[in-house]
């Protein structure tokens, strides 16, 4: 046994095809035993191993198919076809013999020549059934062939105890060194120029060796692409038998039990009936007997009147007289009682239909089935709604037989119980429907029954479905960015919560590609910080989603990631303010501003005269720009969004500044911060004051923007976001640019 | 013109050397610094140079400025000049600090016996920039000048007088009008002879009012402890006026509790160099 399981082990490794079990295990192995002695065995198994040693070692399609097929082989024995014989043996009825012949020789060729000799041979034959198109599984067999070859021309010099004759290098003997294409024959070089090839093409032996290997390996490859098509169909084949297997199985019990019932139910009938005509019988019986027995007594009455009349006769002529009266009378009355002659019952059957209804629905039942049972009703698919529908699925016992179903709903209400929605009932074929014309992001209730000729199922559970959100709105006016990002809002646009807001951002340099090439999903909130890539333009849409699915998207919002981009935050303004309407103009008007000051607030500014913009809170670099009156009286720079709004700008910790006062034709510059300024004079007023804010080097920046020129630079480490502020101490006004990209000179600073 | 190194040494990655060679204009022996940056090794740099006050020599800014690191960092090539003629034997060049030796003013000297030796303007202008730009891998067209107290009028002087020529200037407490202190009447009387209206030509806050207006970004810093500012010796006011009146950019920086040494140069050289950067490198 040890040497059949060695013996198994290899052809396991090397044998893509289950049926060459078969052959081996049913005709081979024993008569192998009996062939080969215990030395022999031994040897073969160390053959088997310097073989496999050698495959692994040498060129490395042989690895890669014996991959193959070990996966193959795994397939087949996942799928149980070597276990299923008959399947097995159908097969091999219908294959040529290949597999069979090519076994024997595996065992045998060490001793046997003339055998290795035919082995080529059938692999020749083999290939030629190839080439004629044949059958998957013949090239499967084939392909074996094939690399028995390969192993047997390479594997056979590590063999140190036999040798063999290998055509191949005989030719290497005769010292081939050309290959004339014509003749398709290795020659010596001289013979090109006397021999008969001196006409014909020739090429170097080794080209000529290439390009067969490369044939070879080209079919090689072809075949191992054929043995997985085969494999699969034939597993394909395995699962539809297993149906087929199946489905008659359960038909046949089907069958079984219904047949069974119908021949209980006739059983039964006859029982019934057979009881019935004997209980008839026996009536009839008696009633007859009954009858016998009158008539009997009748006739004995008639004798004795008879007898009695006769004796009469017999008497003196007074008795005569006397006993005829009295029998005159008697007889007067036994005549008048009416003999019953008619025979009471009938000797035949009266009309017995036999009533075989109930057989006959038993027969009509056994290819009808009974009224099908509640469906079951499955819970919403993630995604598959839309605002204004759901994709209801539902699934029915496999036994059961349905012509329709009824799929009935209503909006589930929390609010008002009282108050019943109308329900809708809608009647369908399929186990889905599309509901439409339904509310966005509003939950309902679906139930289904089944129905078929035979009646109505009860219905399903009763399941919540899910409409998808209402898109929502983005908030144009409050986009924030900058180079590296933006920040967006929206309005839900929905009443009730939804799951999450998904953001999607397009770039808007390739308009034709019009592909999301971003998502931002499971946004929990109603903005989103993205990161962008610098100097790019996006069309940014949102969705709103729900358990039943994603909105549509958003009507679109444009962001440009070209410097940072802001508005004025007009909850911070100072009443004698007024911000434009693009939120970047800032006008204190001439009129005459009121003398009282509004009372303090938290959120705007009610001392200096101020508003503060809404910088995007991101570290990095932000740079804008103020266009001011060189005479007006104003300040400009950063603030923390909690600075005390009673007091001016630069005038505490939380703020950074340069202010600009104008007085008695002399410019004052100040860069307050803590109310401290330094000390600087500077000879050309700006007009156009440039404002870098730098959190990674800590530091405020500002700059002539006209001439380049930079004026103050402060060290500020800002240990939250700052957003820019500005003021106007006297009428006038402050145009604010910003989404510009940062000048040159400015990145020195 | 041939250069005679005298020194060598290895800074933040690039060279700082001293070199003499006979100056024409000067009619001497003059030594002065260059500090070649690690991207002069591949590629011509910016030239910027540096003018040293009052008793200076090559030698006081490359030591201790600490200029090198920004130098360094922004690929400028950094060239140092003595501040006068020297060992030209003039009676009475060493007898006091403020003139003669180690206070050339950066004039072209018009009188007996300072007119063939002191030529510092020329020297700085012009036979300086050919030499360096001879010698060393600097582009021509990317110039800035820069000084301290005496340099700082020179840097004033050289970039008021030739628009253009220079990028970007800017000044450590320079000497700012110098035709009304006493350094400069001093020293003008004695270079220039007593027409005062040949000194107009070498005063910064002289000079701004007949400036024709090429863009000039001018930065200085002052010390507002120096006792120089105190004593009336810079008088940055007078050309800041001026600039203001001329609109001449300026930006003008009072250090609180700075005086006038190299302890002030130190620590805003890095502002001074990036300032310079930016024109030079933009």
């Amino acid at each position: 046994m040890e040497e059949e399981s060695g013996e198994e082990l290899g052809l396991d490794r090397s044998t893509p095809k289950d049926f060459h079990f078969y052959h081996m295990d049913l005709y081979d192995s024993e008569d192998r035993l009996q062939l080969f002695p215990e030395e022999n065995t031994r040897r073969r198994k160390e053959v088997v191993q310097a073989e496999r040693a050698n495959e692994s070692t040498g060129a490395g399609d042989g690895k890669a198919q014996r991959d193959l097929q070990e996966e193959v082989e795994e397939l087949v024995h996942l799928y149980g076809l070597e276990d299923d014989h008959e399947l097995g043996d159908e097969f091999v009825e219908n294959m040529p013999r290949m597999g069979v012949s090519e076994y024997p020789p595996y065992g045998m060729k060490r001793r046997d020549p003339a055998r290795e000799q035919r082995d080529w041979r059938l692999s020749g034959e083999a290939t030629e059934a190839e080439d004629l198109g044949f059958g998957g599984w013949g090239s499967a067999g084939q392909c074996q062939d094939l690399r028995e070859v390969y192993r047997y021309t390479h594997g056979r010099a590590s063999e140190e105890y036999e040798c063999y004759v290998i055509p191949e290098e005989e030719d290497e003997e005769e010292a081939a060194d050309v290959f004339c294409v014509t003749c398709k024959t290795p020659i010596r070089a001289f013979q090109k120029v006397f021999d008969e090839h001196k006409e014909h093409e020739v090429i170097p032996l080794n080209e000529a060796l290439e390009s067969a290997k490369d044939e070879i390996h080209k079919n090689m490859y072809k075949l191992e692409k054929q043995i997985i098509d085969m494999e699969n169909f034939a597993n394909h084949l395995e699962e539809v038998f297993i149906t087929v297997e199946e489905n008659f199985g359960k038909q046949e019990q089907n069958f079984e039990s219904h047949y069974n019932e119908i021949l209980e139910t006739l059983a039964q009938k006859y029982e019934e009936k057979i009881q019935a005509l004997g209980e008839k019988k026996k009536e009839k019986v008696e009633a007859l007997y009954e009858q016998l027995v009158s008539c009997g007594e009748n006739l004995d009455t008639c004798k004795e009147l008879m007898e009695t009349i006769e004796e009469m006769c017999h008497e003196e002529k007074v008795d005569f007289i006397k006993d005829a009266v009295a029998m005159a009378d008697r007889l007067g009355k036994f005549l008048k009682t009416k003999t019953d002659v008619e025979i009471s019952t009938q000797p035949d059957f009266e009309d017995q239909t036999l009533d075989f209804s109930d057989v006959e629905q038993l027969m009509g039942s056994i290819n009808t089935i009974p009224a099908p049972s509640a469906p079951v009703i499955n819970p919403q698919t993630p995604n598959s709604a839309t605002g204004s529908s759901v994709r209801v699925c539902w699934s029915l016992y496999s036994d059961d037989t349905v012509e329709s179903y009824q799929l009935s709903y209503r909006p589930v209400q929390d609010s008002s119980p009282g108050k019943d929605q109308a329900e809708f009932t809608m009647t369908i074929k399929e186990t889905y429907c599309s509901v439409t014309d339904l509310v966005p992001n509003t939950q309902y209730e679906f139930w289904v029954t089944a129905h078929n000729r035979a009646g109505l199922s009860p219905s399903s559970e009763r399941a919540v479905y899910v409409t998808a959100p209402s898109p929502p709105i983005i908030k144009t006016k409050e986009i924030r960015s900058c180079e590296e990002a933006v920040l967006i809002c929206w309005e839900s646009g929905n009443l009730n919560p939804v799951d999450s807001y998904t953001v999607e951002l397009t770039q808007a340099e390739s308009p034709e590609a019009s592909g999301v090439t971003e998502s931002v999903v499971g946004i929990p909130t109603c903005e989103s910080l993205v990161q962008l890539q610098p100097g790019q333009s996006y069309v940014i849409y949102v969705r709103a989603l729900n358990t039943g699915g994603p909105s549509t998207r958003s009507e679109p919002a444009t962001v440009h990631t070209i410097g940072s981009y802001f508005r004025l935050n007009k909850d911070t303004c100072h009443p004698w303010l007024t911000i434009s309407q693009d939120g970047l103009t800032i006008l204190r008007s001439e009129r005459s501003t009121p003398t009282k000051e509004p009372p303090p607030s938290d959120t705007h500014f009610t001392r200096c005269v101020a508003v503060m913009g809404n910088l995007i809170p991101v570290r990095g670099h932000h740079y804008w720009e103020v266009e001011v009156d060189e005479h007006l009286d104003y300040t400009v720079g950063v603030a923390f969004e909690d600075v005390p709004k009673q007091e001016d700008l630069g005038a505490n910790c939380l703020s950074w500044c340069m202010r600009h006062t104008f007085a008695s034709s002399r410019h004052k510059y100040e860069f307050l911060h803590n109310r401290t300024t330094p000390d600087i004079r500077i000879t050309v007023p700006p007009k156009k004051i440039g404002i870098l804010l730098d959190y990674e080097n800590s530091k405020l920046s500002f700059f002539n923007v006209e001439l380049s020129q930079h004026l103050y630079t402060f060290s500020c480490q800002p240990h939250k976001f700052v957003h820019p502020c500005f003021s106007l101490e006297k009428p006038g006004c402050l145009k604010i640019r910003n989404g510009i990209s940062m000048p040159k000179h400015v990145t020195f600073y | 013109m041939a250069l005679k190194q005298i020194s060598s040494n290895k800074c933040f990655g690039g060279l700082q050397k001293v070199f003499e060679h006979d100056s024409v204009e000067l009619n001497c022996k003059m030594k002065f610094a260059v500090y070649l940056p690690p991207k002069a090794e591949t590629g011509k740099c910016p030239a910027l140079y540096w003018l040293s006050g009052l008793t200076g020599t090559e030698q006081n800014f490359i030591s201790k400025s600490g200029y090198h690191q920004a130098a360094s960092e922004h690929g400028l090539v950094v060239i140092a000049p003595d501040t006068s003629p020297c060992g030209c034997n003039i009676k009475g060049e060493d007898e006091s600090w403020d003139f003669g030796t180690g206070a050339g003013f950066y004039v072209d000297a018009t009188e007996d016996p300072w007119k063939t030796n002191y030529r510092m303007y020329s020297y700085i202008t012009e036979e300086l920039p050919k030499l360096i730009n001879a010698n060393f891998p600097v582009d021509p067209q990317r110039t800035s000048i820069f000084g301290h107290s005496m340099g700082g009028h020179g840097a004033l002087i050289c970039a008021l007088k030739n628009p253009g020529k220079y990028k970007s200037v800017s000044a450590f407490a320079p000497i700012c009008n110098p035709l009304l202190c006493r350094w400069g009447k001093k020293a003008f009387s004695g270079y220039l002879g007593t027409d005062q209206s040949k000194w107009k030509a070498y005063d910064a806050t002289h000079l701004v009012k007949s400036y024709p207006g090429s863009q000039l970004d001018i930065l200085i810093d002052q010390g507002k402890d120096d006792q120089f500012l105190l004593d009336g010796q810079l008088l940055p006011d007078n050309f800041i006026a001026a600039c203001t009146e001329k609109k001449i950019p300026v930006v003008f920086r009072l250090q609180d509790g700075y005086d006038h040494s190299y302890y002030f140069i130190a620590t805003f050289i890095t502002d001074h160099i990036r300032h310079h950067a930016k024109y030079l490198n933009a």
